[in-house]
């Protein structure tokens, strides 16, 4: 009995399991108040405002969707992160009226998160999505008129760090931020200069890069093969005579001993010239010392 | 003539030389280090967090710490994410789908399917951005060691607030101890939310090695289980047989992936009818909602978790951004055979701040329940200062009722646990009475803090009388105060400054010191002489003596053979002179 019960509940499990892993559409959520929306899956809206115009703001300027991917794949892009969303940045009108439908394809949580926006109507000044994946979650909201650069990220620990950054200019912007990838630099760099690396793995050659490689090597080694006959003809060519009349006529013996020969009056001539070298320099020195 | 000036000169500074030096012969003087920011001690203290209260039907023990656990966020774990109203979830950080609580299947008044989330988050990480750690977990003051823990599903963001960087109270070491009912049917789903592949090995928990689809179920990436990589979730299945206190760790790269924070206790309370238990112990320490069994025997528990760190492993991640560079130097080039341990810690923090959230709270005639876990690479040798504990189960099995013993040092090898029963019946055995008593590993390394004492595991076991209202231990000993501050583990505070009227082992104050010429020893009497075959072996000099012999002739050789030069040089000279 017992066995059967828990061969049921892993069927069930495996079930579940597998559910839990569908595309969720969190369009069910309840409303908070001050513009916080949430479900029991996950997804979450912070600082929603469909309605309320800015201070400065005489009408929406205009009215925009976009749709955001977050997920692991987007980190493909730039070698050295992890998490990325699909677009780093992002450009409105002042007074715009966003709607962001933010799509996690990761397995875990993500954020769309905006700092910075006026604290008196946004609650802590941010705009804030959030879902676990697969699952998409929208939100709404509306633009202040002023120019300027909002961070949007993921504020999971070190999703930014490790690249989930973006930035939204409202009008021109107030510049870049930093370490948005692709667009602006680190502030605080890493240290590549020891990342020298083993030659990396060669892909496998198909037959015709095969075979050009082969004509390739073959060539090369013909071409050092020359270099060095020529030299070794050329010292031939200059040599064979002297031999030639000094041995001649001559037994292996004394052949050996005028080799001999020839070898202790080279050392000789060396000698001589460390020798004239070194009073060279000691003379010199003396005619210097006198001089005073 | 011309060089009279300066040598007269030269005699009276050698002539006035001791006169001048007379009179500093003292030796520097003792000097005051300003101990800087000292912290409030207990701070963020949230007096109605600290009664026994009753949220949501879950009876919450009191919890009389400086710092107690949020009773909303024990009946979160007591009932499940899914069980409490909306206002009690918005009182904590966790996700709405952290902890699902459902089905009573055998009808006995509790849930018996149990889905636990967890995520991987990092702590003291690195940041491109700004010369700083992010999200900060301090292990004591200015301690700040990156971490990486397993961590219950959260919402919102990583930190507690916009301004600081202070990590929201649901991301801190050690990874929580998960608390399951023998029977529950468990999925544990690892959201692997880092940036590097981790799995979990269910170490000690009875579990199927594949799980009802023919997946791994084991976490070992090389035996039994793929890599959960970052982004990418994975559930393991359990339902144990067998009550106890056990383990769960990564078993990727798991000599560093475990010392970096990636394990915490599972353990398993036994079955009873409507048993509600505490599913997460943030935090560890105490227990506020324990299981039905545990409060048949008992009348409190606490985790303890006992963890070391080598800060050069901890501070790799703090070092680098690039994901290939931190595994390059945390798999290939860090070698955990050179490492030593610099960070005791219990609870995933050390002294003094162990007194603020892993103290055991006692009073007379009562049975406590210690689980006491070791994750640290070391033996580890736990002393219980007046109390003499009973240990009742090894790895999470009984041990025989008529071979238990009493100790007060409780050896508990790497990633073993101890169950202990400490009865505080005044009797000169069990315990010796009321008052603050300490307990600490006593490998003395143990109650250090990178080699600086007082820190380490050290905590306290306080009787009830002994506490003061904000939850500290009224303590009779030297000031604490000290302790608390940056100065003090930055090693620029001398340890026992001002422990009298004249300072008299404070910091010396050597900047503007000339020492004076050192005086003549006194005239000592030759002692006997030493056995001169020890002491007086003549040193060989043959060989250099020759080479240089030989170098001094031949320099002598060449004079001699340039005499005539060298005497015709000396005579110009003289001449031009």
């Amino acid at each position: 009995m017992s066995k059967l019960l828990i061969t049921a509940l892993l069927v069930l499990t495996s079930s579940v399991v597998q559910a839990e892993k569908e595309f969720l559409d969190h369009t069910n959520l309840m409303n908070h108040g001050d513009g916080h929306l949430m479900d029991m899956d996950g997804g979450m809206v912070m600082g929603q405002n469909t309605d309320v115009l800015p201070g400065g703001c005489d009408k929406i300027a205009a009215t925009e969707e976009i749709t955001v991917h977050a997920g692991h794949k987007y980190s493909e892009n730039f070698p050295g992160t992890m998490y990325a969303f699909d677009k780093q940045e992002y450009q409105f009108e002042p007074c715009t009226k966003l709607t962001v439908n933010f799509i996690n394809d990761d397995n875990i949580r993500h954020q769309w998160m905006m700092h910075g926006l006026p604290k008196y109507m946004y609650p802590k000044g941010m705009f804030h999505l959030e879902v676990t994946g697969p699952g998409k979650i929208s939100g709404t909201l509306i633009f202040p008129p002023n120019d300027k650069t909002y961070l949007v990220h993921c504020d999971i620990s070190q999703h930014m760090e490790k690249g989930m950054k973006a930035q939204l200019k409202i009008g021109k912007g107030s510049g870049d931020l930093p370490s948005i990838p692709g667009v602006s630099a680190y502030v605080i760099q890493d240290d590549y200069s020891d990342s020298i690396p083993e030659p990396a793995v060669k892909k496998p050659l198909t037959a015709a890069e095969k075979k050009a490689a082969k004509v390739a090597t073959a060539a090369a080694n013909e071409s050092a093969v020359s270099g060095i006959l020529i030299i070794g003809l050329a010292a031939g060519l200059i040599l064979a005579p002297l031999l030639s009349s000094r041995f001649k006529g001559m037994a292996v013996g004394e052949v050996l001993n005028t080799v001999f020969e020839l070898i202790a009056q080279g050392i000789g001539i060396v000698i001589k010239l460390i020798v004239w070298i070194i009073s060279l320099v000691s003379s010199k020195k003396s005619i210097e010392l006198s001089d005073k | 003539m011309q060089k009279k000036p300066l040598s007269i000169l030269l005699g009276v500074a050698v002539a006035l030389m001791p006169v001048l030096a007379s009179a500093a012969v003292g030796l520097p003087e003792s000097v005051e280090v300003d101990k800087g920011e000292v912290e409030t001690i207990c701070g963020s203290n949230e007096p109605e967090w600290r009664e026994a209260q009753t949220i949501e039907g879950v009876k919450i023990q009191e919890s009389l710490r400086c710092m107690p656990d949020n009773p909303a966020q024990i009946a979160a774990e007591v009932k499940g994410t899914n069980n409490i109203s909306m206002e009690t979830l918005m009182n904590t950080y966790y996700a709405a789908d952290a902890i699902i609580k459902k089905n009573d299947m055998d009808g006995d008044g509790d849930p018996d399917l149990i889905i636990i989330k967890l995520e991987v988050a990092e702590l003291n990480g690195h940041s491109p951005d700004f010369d700083g750690l992010v999200p900060t977990f301090d292990m004591a003051p200015g301690i700040q060691p990156g971490m990486w823990v397993f961590a219950p599903k959260s919402r919102g963001m990583a930190t507690n607030s916009f301004v600081g960087t202070d990590a929201n109270p649901l991301l801190r070491a050690p990874s929580p101890p998960i608390r399951v009912e023998q029977g529950d049917v468990v999925w544990l789903q690892l959201e692997n939310s880092h940036y590097f592949p981790h799995t979990i090995h269910l170490h000690g928990v009875d579990h199927p090695w594949i799980d009802s689809s023919g997946e791994g179920n084991d976490g070992v990436p090389q035996t039994s289980d793929k890599f959960v990589l970052p982004g990418q979730s994975k559930t393991y299945e359990i339902r144990p047989r067998q009550p106890g206190t056990f383990v769960y760790h990564c078993h990727v790269q798991t000599h560093v992936h475990l010392a970096m924070g990636l394990v915490g206790m599972l353990i398993v309370e036994e079955n009873r009818p409507n048993n509600w238990v505490q599913t997460f112990n943030v935090g560890a320490g105490q227990v506020r909602h324990p299981s039905k069994a545990v409060l048949e025997e008992y009348d409190s528990e606490y985790d303890l978790h006992y963890h070391a760190m080598d800060k050069e492993l901890h501070g790799i991640i703090q070092k680098y951004n690039d994901p290939r560079l931190i595994a390059r130097k945390m798999n290939r080039e860090y070698d955990m055979t050179d490492s030593t341990e610099d960070y005791h810690t219990l609870n995933g923090r050390s002294f003094p701040y162990t007194l603020k959230e892993s103290i055991i709270v006692a009073e007379p005639d009562q049975n406590i329940k210690l689980r006491m876990f070791n994750s640290s690479g070391e033996m580890l040798a736990v002393h219980t200062h007046g109390h003499k504990a009973t240990i009742t189960h090894y790895d999470g099995v009984e041990h025989n009722p008529n071979a238990q013993i009493m100790r007060d040092i409780y050896d508990i090898a790497p990633a073993q646990r101890n169950d202990l029963k400490i009865s505080t019946k005044d009797d000169g055995l069990h315990s010796y009475g009321e008052g603050v008593w300490i307990f600490h590993d006593h490998r003395e390394k143990g109650i250090t803090t990178n080699g600086m004492n007082p820190g380490g595991n050290v905590s306290a076991l306080v009787y009830k009388k002994y506490l003061n209202e904000v939850g500290l231990p009224k303590t009779i000993g030297e000031s604490i105060v000290p302790l608390f501050t940056k100065k003090f583990h930055d090693r620029k505070y001398p340890v026992w400054q001002n422990i009298d009227a004249w300072n008299s082992l404070g910091e010396i104050d050597g900047k503007d010191y000339k020492a004076p010429p050192a005086a003549a020893p006194a005239p000592v009497e030759e002692g006997p002489k030493g056995i001169a075959f020890y002491d007086d072996v003549p040193e060989d000099n043959s060989i250099s003596n020759f080479v240089w012999g030989l170098i001094l002739g031949i320099i002598f050789y060449a004079l001699f053979l340039k005499r005539e030069m060298i005497m015709a040089m000396i005579a110009s000279a003289r001449g031009d002179k």
